[in-house]
């Protein structure tokens, strides 16, 4: 089997039936896409096949021999974040993060597709992502955020060497004491 | 103060967006096997046989453990507090839940685990299940827990128990006695990652576990109370968390992922799949609530007797814990003056039950305010000036015997009442939380705010 895998060609020795899902974490070690149920239901696994939003755990590595899959290891980095990664960051659509590379890349496959989708479009392409802690409020702003452009020169270069790790900027919005 | 009423960005949130988040599950150690659980098939059953000895022959399985490898298998979650223990790690003659695990078994990867459970041997004898707390009390019900139907060490009493000034002369001065029966069920607490542990042997003799529990001390202790080890030869890695709401709080993969390593020398990783976590993993307890309040026909709740049923599932865990703090709010936001609460701890052959965001305090809740509806309905009183009327204020006296600070019920009320344009007489639109007085300190709430009983 072979696969570009962000960018790299990548032969496989997994069984031609194992789930994507597993020949990415378990061969590969790229952890990104998450077991979360393994059925399908929760969309912890999404990975980008050939641009188009995919569940890992469903598809066996057959399926999918020759394609090019994207993680969200290969979506952007730290220092160098996509604009969908910088809204999830700077609009906190994100908590204990397990949901989250999945989030990520179905928003990164929305907005290529439809770069200005409303809210109710969001709600139905997001809607087989499940997320426990957020409420989704904050993912959808995060969506409305990347869709507008809308985010900060820090939020992309967030995490890079270069940027105040101990000392964050302070902006402050309220009153202070 | 350089912190609040800032927007800081959060500092885990660069590793989240970019998959670089290190969860227990990601944690990559060569050599690492899995591990699968043989649990139990029956709700309740007596374990007439079982032999696991093909299974160990298995090809790629390097460990298999049951009740005998645990050197101290019975360890209660509350032992360090007084409470005794009544929950094995591994089944040993009887299994008390569908989903209690029996066996445990490591091999070189997912397929050949799953093989050797097949490999197995075990026969059940099938006993009827309880799986209604309200028949826990029937004449003719048999206790399948070692204690009886109830939780018995609430002190000297099955219950806890809350005994609050006169209860029945307010019912004999009630001009209204109004019931209610309040059921919430069990819910699960559905973290997107599943239980997951990865134990490591290290050359020096000790343990690394990574855990994904909410609580890594509560956990260690309870991996070192199991394996009587002492806590200095344990290194807990945890705090990444995928989700937990009160389920990770209880230690479910530690301690057998550690006693697979020790017994296999490998590092094991016991990874739940999402059918294990509905069947096996703790959930929120459903609960049994009836509550009967004499209240006057001008809106005063002059007492509350109550009655709780907490569905512990097959053993105790946290759920003595989780009836005490019901049976502080059992009054919800309000003072009354004299209460007699009885909750007693119910065992059936569920999963067990555990903690869940509020753990106990969300259902008292749900039934106190329904409960305030329903009284209002009853008197024909607006439903707001039912709650501000017998709200907590400074220096009530809680059922708890706490003296009230600073309590929040008439502003949130009142900003309730905002919120949905609700109209409020002058009288009411106007309270704060200050000391009661004038019409606001009747009789009969005199010894609640002074200091009586």
């Amino acid at each position: 089997m072979r696969l570009i895998v962000n960018g790299i060609e990548r032969e496989l020795t997994s069984e031609p039936l194992e789930p994507l899902l597993h020949a990415l974490r378990e061969e590969l070690g790229i952890t990104s896409p998450k077991a979360g149920c393994q059925e399908g239901g929760c969309g912890g696994c999404t990975v980008l096949v050939d641009g188009e939003p995919r569940r890992a755990c469903l598809l066996p590595l057959a399926a999918v021999d020759g394609a090019s899959v994207t993680t969200a290891e290969g979506v952007g980095e730290p220092g160098r974040l996509s604009t969908v990664q910088a809204a999830f960051h700077e609009q906190y659509g994100i908590q204990c993060g397990f949901c989250t590379p999945g989030f990520v890349l179905a928003t990164t496959a929305l907005l290529e597709r439809n770069p200005s989708p409303t809210r109710d479009e969001i709600l139905a392409d997001l809607g087989g992502h499940v997320c426990r802690c957020t409420g989704y409020v904050k993912i959808v702003a995060a969506v409305e955020a990347a869709a507008r452009g809308d985010v900060s020169a820090d939020a992309l270069n967030a995490g890079g060497t270069g940027s105040s790790r101990g000392e964050p900027e302070v902006v402050v919005t309220g009153s202070p004491a | 103060m350089k912190a609040v009423g800032t927007r800081l960005p959060r500092y885990d949130g660069v590793g989240h967006v970019t998959g670089r988040t290190v969860y227990v599950d990601d944690v990559r150690v060569p050599g690492t096997l899995w591990a699968k659980a043989l649990r139990s098939s029956h709700p309740h059953a007596g374990i007439v046989r079982l032999d696991t000895t093909k299974a160990e022959q298995h090809p790629g399985v390097h460990a298999v453990i049951t009740h005998e490898d645990v050197p101290r298998n019975v360890y209660g979650h509350l032992e360090a507090l007084g409470v005794p223990a009544d929950e094995p790690l591994l089944a040993e003659q009887a299994v008390h839940y569908r989903g209690q695990p029996i066996a445990v078994v490591a091999a070189e990867d997912e397929a050949t685990a799953l093989e050797a459970l097949e490999l197995i041997e075990i026969e059940y004898e099938g006993r009827p299940a309880l799986l209604d707390i309200r028949k826990a009390f029937d004449p003719d019900a048999k206790p399948f827990h070692q204690w009886g139907p109830v939780f018995p060490h609430f002190g000297t009493h099955t219950s806890r128990r809350i005994r609050k000034g006169d209860v029945e002369g307010a019912f004999d001065r009630a001009d209204l006695i109004v019931q209610g029966v309040y059921r919430p069920q069990a819910i699960d607490q559905v973290p997107i990652e599943p239980q997951v542990a990865l134990a490591v042997p290290e050359p020096d003799g000790r343990l690394t576990i990574y855990s994904c529990t909410q609580a890594m001390y509560f956990s260690m202790g309870v991996v070192a109370a199991h394996l009587q080890w002492p806590l200095n030869k344990l290194k807990f890695v945890g705090g990444t968390v995928g989700g937990g709401f009160g389920g990770k709080v209880d230690t479910a993969t530690e301690t057998i992922s550690a006693l697979l390593a020790l017994k296999a020398h490998r590092p094991v990783k016991w990874r739940w799949t999402r059918e294990e976590e509905f069947l096996a993993s703790s959930t929120r307890a459903p609960w049994h609530m009836e509550i009967a309040d004499a209240v006057t026909q001008d809106g005063w709740l002059l007492g509350r007797k109550m009655t709780t049923l907490h569905d512990a599932g097959a053993y105790t865990r946290f759920s003595s814990y989780g009836v005490t703090k019901h049976s502080f709010h059992h009054p919800g936001a309000y003072t009354i003056p004299n209460l007699r609460f009885d909750g007693y701890v119910v065992y059936t052959n569920r999963t067990p039950t555990t903690a869940m965001r509020g753990f106990g305090v969300t259902s008292v809740s749900f039934a106190a305010e329904i409960q305030m509806n329903r009284i209002a309905e009853s008197l024909g009183m607006d439903p707001f000036e039912l709650r501000l009327k017998n709200a907590n204020r400074v220096g009530d006296l809680t059922a708890n015997r706490v003296r009230l600070s600073d309590p929040s019920t008439v502003p949130v009320v009142l900003a309730a009442a905002d919120r949905i344009g609700h109209e409020l007489k002058a009288e009411y639109r106007q309270m704060t939380n200050a000391p009661r007085s004038g019409e606001l300190l009747p009789e009969h709430l005199l010894a609640s705010v002074g200091g009586g009983s």
